[in-house]
């Protein structure tokens, strides 16, 4: 079974600091793997079997490799970097144009692809069912477990109102996106961190993906940001000290009258 | 961004081999497709996010508002409840083996649908499902998607969509290329229309032809466990310094005796506290309450992106710097378990 796993690298916003203006200021702060992309690709290891192919792949700048790097820790057998300065600005349908590519191009004949439910930076979770019908495959959103049964897949999603399992064929391609870890989570050995340093990233860009021009990033994209603005920060309002209890809990009951 | 194709038609344009134009970006797209999510086993009926999409999409006037629902016979009571709530026309596409969730059939018969009706607007609910189906059609049809959206407006034509950006500190305005433009509406923001009985529109059933079905093993309702935290009035939240079970005994008590809930932030859920279905941020649910009582929660910037649609937030926190600070109405520092005990005392006692 071949399976890729497309993981997102993210600022760590827990490390995201606030100026005086109540702006994020996000230089600085550390890239990390998205924690449901790590889901996604601790369920991968956990379902790979001898034999079995766990690719890892990310769409991002240089600085991306990282991310790929903690997969090939984690166990992934290959590492792609997806870097193109024409991708600069790509939205979720410009994302799955390249995605899609890559499925077709670098790793044909994929049984399974896996990506994190959402990324904590730009939270649309567009990219895995759009690139499910660019590719022609039925799509499995909130996935939380996926176990082989006999000849197929059992896919077991969490509609937060439904729990589900849908049955899928071994051998036709099927889209999750995953929203919790695996039962594999566990932390990489030293021998897995030494055998991960070893291994290779390999780069594709536009050209290897076969991408026409302007299929990709700001041109390739069907949403542009027509402004932004800060949002209502400034709500700050007035501080009270709360070393008495009874005090702090008599200023919230008259704090919430409107 | 709409004058892709001239008044003359896009016929002269098409690529040879085209027969017919399916340009969606044609400004003669013209109108909104709402999908109509259905709940509710036996007595379906209009999930409560599916109308205020419903009531936002006559209020943009975009044009004529059509509805989309997918499923048996039994849908058809539901007609005249998508009419009086803002639709002009309904497409049904019944077919009984619709009535569970099948997103590669249901983008299917969508994207036969707008090819035929070209709407200017497709829009759904970003409700999982809806943010699961929104995405598929947007790719079928090649249109742009912008999602949980959290303000929608026309401008000449244009739909500009709202949504917060980066955790919500920023808010961003996008637009899309061509048409149709679409958008999944996060539940709540915009309130439900009011019925207006009595209100006719066209009901059309059409078939599904296709084979796109998932194979369904198994489902099972997932139990409510007492509420939406989504639509609660008073939310009483704890976070990383209010995460055991004394806090949560006494937030409860507070919470029952104000009319409210309890939800948390990330650090409950990890602990198994309280199930994912009571946190509040990015990956949890987004609330507006009329108070969002903090207690412990430092801040995070997804957890803030859940809360800051709330009208009044009291927070209280040992750390005067605790980001948090920056969206409190009233910031209380202090010990978070001590004040929610006194706030448990206060509000027993009759006074």
């Amino acid at each position: 079974m071949r399976i890729i796993v497309f993981v997102k690298q993210v600022p760590d916003t827990d490390k995201v600091s606030v100026d005086g203006e109540g702006r994020l200021v996000r230089s600085g702060a550390p890239a990390v793997m998205d924690a449901y992309s790590e889901c996604a690709l601790d369920m991968a290891c956990g379902l790979a079997g001898d034999g079995d192919e766990v690719i890892a792949a990310s769409m991002g700048p240089p600085g991306a490799r990282a991310a790929l790097l903690r997969c090939l820790e984690l166990g992934a057998g290959e590492a792609f970097l997806i870097c193109d300065p024409a991708f600069a600005g790509s939205d979720a349908h410009a994302t799955a144009t390249v995605l899609s590519a890559f499925a077709m191009e670098i790793a044909p004949g994929a049984d399974l692809i896996l990506c994190g439910k959402q990324a904590s930076d730009g939270d649309t979770a567009e990219v895995p069912p759009e690139l499910a019908e660019k590719l022609g495959a039925p799509q499995f959103c909130y996935v939380e477990d996926i176990r082989i049964e006999g000849g197929s897949m059992l896919l077991v999603q969490n509609y937060g109102d439904e729990l589900r399992a849908c049955r899928h064929p071994l051998g036709a391609l099927a889209v999750a996106s995953v929203s919790k870890g695996g039962a594999n989570r566990r932390l990489p050995s030293v021998s897995a961190y030494l055998r991960a340093a070893a291994m290779e990233i390999k780069t594709v860009d536009a050209a290897a993906l076969r991408l026409p021009e302007g299929a990709a990033g700001a041109r390739g994209s069907k949403t542009r940001i027509a402004s932004t603005m800060a949002s209502g920060a400034g709500r700050r309002g007035e501080a009270v000290d709360g070393s008495d209890p009874a005090l702090a809990a008599s200023a919230i009951l008259r704090g919430m009258a409107p | 961004m709409s004058d892709r194709c001239g008044a003359g038609g896009c016929g002269e344009r098409l690529p040879p081999g085209m027969l017919e134009a399916f340009d969606l970006g044609s400004p003669a797209a013209d109108g909104a497709l709402v999908w109509l999510e259905v709940t509710g086993g036996p007595e379906p009926e209009i999930s409560q996010s599916s109308l205020e999409v419903l009531g936002k999409a006559a209020e943009l006037g975009a044009g004529r508002v059509f509805g989309m629902m997918f499923g048996g016979s039994a849908l058809r009571p539901l007609y005249g409840e998508a009419f009086s709530r803002g639709a002009d026309t309904v497409y049904h596409i019944r077919d009984g083996r619709l009535s569970a969730f099948h997103p590669e059939a249901y983008c299917e018969a969508a994207r036969d649908l707008a090819e035929r009706i070209r709407p200017s607007v497709i829009l759904m609910g970003a409700t999982p499902r809806g943010r699961e189906l929104a995405p598929r059609l947007a790719s079928a049809l090649s249109a742009g998607l912008t999602a949980d959206c959290t303000g929608l407006r026309m401008e000449g034509g244009s739909l500009v969509m709202t949504r917060p950006a980066f955790g919500g500190d920023l808010i961003a305005d996008i637009v899309c290329e061509g048409r149709p433009q679409m958008a999944t509406v996060r539940p709540g923001v915009f309130p439900a229309p009011p019925p207006a009985p009595g209100r006719k529109g066209t009901a059309i059933c059409r078939g599904y032809g296709g084979s796109s079905l998932k194979d369904i093993a198994h489902s099972a309702p997932v139990p409510p466990d007492g509420g939406d935290i989504s639509r609660a009035k008073v939310l009483v939240s704890l976070g990383r310094g209010a995460a055991s079970r004394e806090a949560l005994e006494a937030a409860e008590s507070v919470a029952a005796r104000l009319g409210g809930m309890v939800s948390c932030s990330r650090a409950l859920v990890d602990r198994g506290l309280l199930p994912q279905s009571r946190q509040v941020g990015q990956s949890g649910r987004s609330v507006r309450p009329d108070v969002y009582l903090a207690f412990g929660i430092s801040g995070s910037v997804q957890h803030k992106a859940g809360m800051r649609l709330a009208k009044r937030v009291i927070a209280v926190n040992k750390d005067p710097d605790a980001p948090i600070r920056d969206d409190a109405d009233l910031f209380i520092e202090g010990d978070a378990l001590s004040v929610l005990r006194e706030l448990d005392k206060a509000l027993r006692s009759p006074l």
